[in-house]
């Protein structure tokens, strides 16, 4: 877990692809988040899939929301 | 650089809107970034936008400092079952400019009935990685100036999101299939396979279509990934084009997702 000037970022696995560009991700503490993808992965067309290995960042205001940020390669 | 501040009215969340680069803001709530807005271009020329924030203050603020300090018109990508940010964007004054479906098409020649079909006479589909590189690179440039020429999209298609040197708009010839006459090659079709197979282009030369070579060439890829095990493909179709959207449909094709593409 990091904690920099955009708040707490943590890497996780994403266990479940949900409507409305939603998707569930597990940290290795097994705490999971609702997250969604950030504008910049998504103007460039890159795809989350199931069991994609994600950087997540969380929001201040509710621990159990976040923002993918970065799919790691497998 | 600059500082605007923010009391907002929207809601409880006050926030302060800084560029912090050149394409690059900041809104902050008591110097937490609660939001993020970045502004970048297209190698097509076209300015495209992105915001995250984590409430509808701080993206409208960060909508509104970056309209106003980028020159218009201003581009925006969102997924269209992202129905709380679409809306973000319509409130800062966005409109839907085109729409991509993403159609998962199966592979099994059984379920899109392209197990009977071959190309036209005269025609022979060379597999991927088998391609003349000369003759591949003059059907791709002849295609894409006769879809400049008349639809003029080509340059405004995501896969043109990626940067490419002028005059060579082939990666990877290894990734292209053809439909090959005697003299040259008629139409081409990319599929790429990183953790599941798209096929990024299919495109026939003006004055050959309506002669089935598309089918053709679907009917190859199709068939060479199940025979490979991959159940279904991945293609994205601007929904203007409507031979594409009728050719995939026909195969079986449903679409998944889509995406908006915005401007302002």
């Amino acid at each position: 877990m990091t904690r920099n000037k955009h708040g707490l970022e943590l890497e996780g696995k994403v266990v479940e692809c949900l409507r409305a560009a939603m998707f569930t991700v597990e940290f290795e503490n097994g705490h999971r988040v609702l997250a969604h993808i950030s504008g910049k992965m998504r103007q460039n067309y890159i795809k989350i899939y199931l069991e994609d290995r994600v950087l997540v960042e969380l929001s201040p205001y509710d621990l159990t929301r976040g923002r993918i940020v970065f799919r790691y390669r497998n | 650089m600059n500082a605007k501040p923010f009391t907002s009215g929207l809601s409880e969340h006050a926030v302060r809107i800084t560029r912090v680069a050149d394409r690059h803001w900041h809104a902050l709530d008591d110097d937490l970034v609660v939001g993020r807005g970045y502004a970048e271009h297209r190698p097509d020329g076209r300015l495209f936008v992105s915001i995250d924030a984590w409430h509808d203050a701080a993206f409208d603020q960060l909508a509104e400092a970056m309209s106003a300090e980028l020159p218009a018109p201003l581009y925006a990508v969102v997924d269209e079952a992202d129905v709380a940010l679409t809306a973000r964007w319509r409130r800062a004054g966005f409109r839907i400019r085109r729409r991509e479906w993403e159609y998962a098409i199966p592979t099994d020649p059984r379920a899109t009935g392209l197990e009977e079909v071959l190309p036209p006479p005269g025609v022979t589909i060379v597999p991927a990685g088998q391609a003349d590189e000369g003759m591949l690179r003059a059907v791709d440039r002849t295609v894409r100036d006769e879809v400049e020429a008349t639809v003029g999209w080509w340059q405004s298609m995501p896969a043109e999101v990626l940067p490419r040197s002028e005059d060579d708009t082939i990666v990877d010839p290894s990734k292209y299939a053809v439909a090959a006459a005697p003299d040259r090659y008629l139409g081409l079709i990319r599929v790429v396979t990183v953790r599941r197979p798209r096929i990024g282009l299919v495109a026939v030369r003006a004055g050959e279509q309506r002669r089935g070579i598309a089918r053709a060439l679907l009917a190859h890829a199709l068939g060479t990934l199940h025979r490979s095990g991959f159940a279904t493909a991945w293609a994205e179709v601007q929904e203007s084009n409507q031979a594409a959207s009728a050719l995939v449909e026909g195969i079986g094709a449903r679409s998944v997702s889509s995406n908006l593409e915005l401007v302002r």
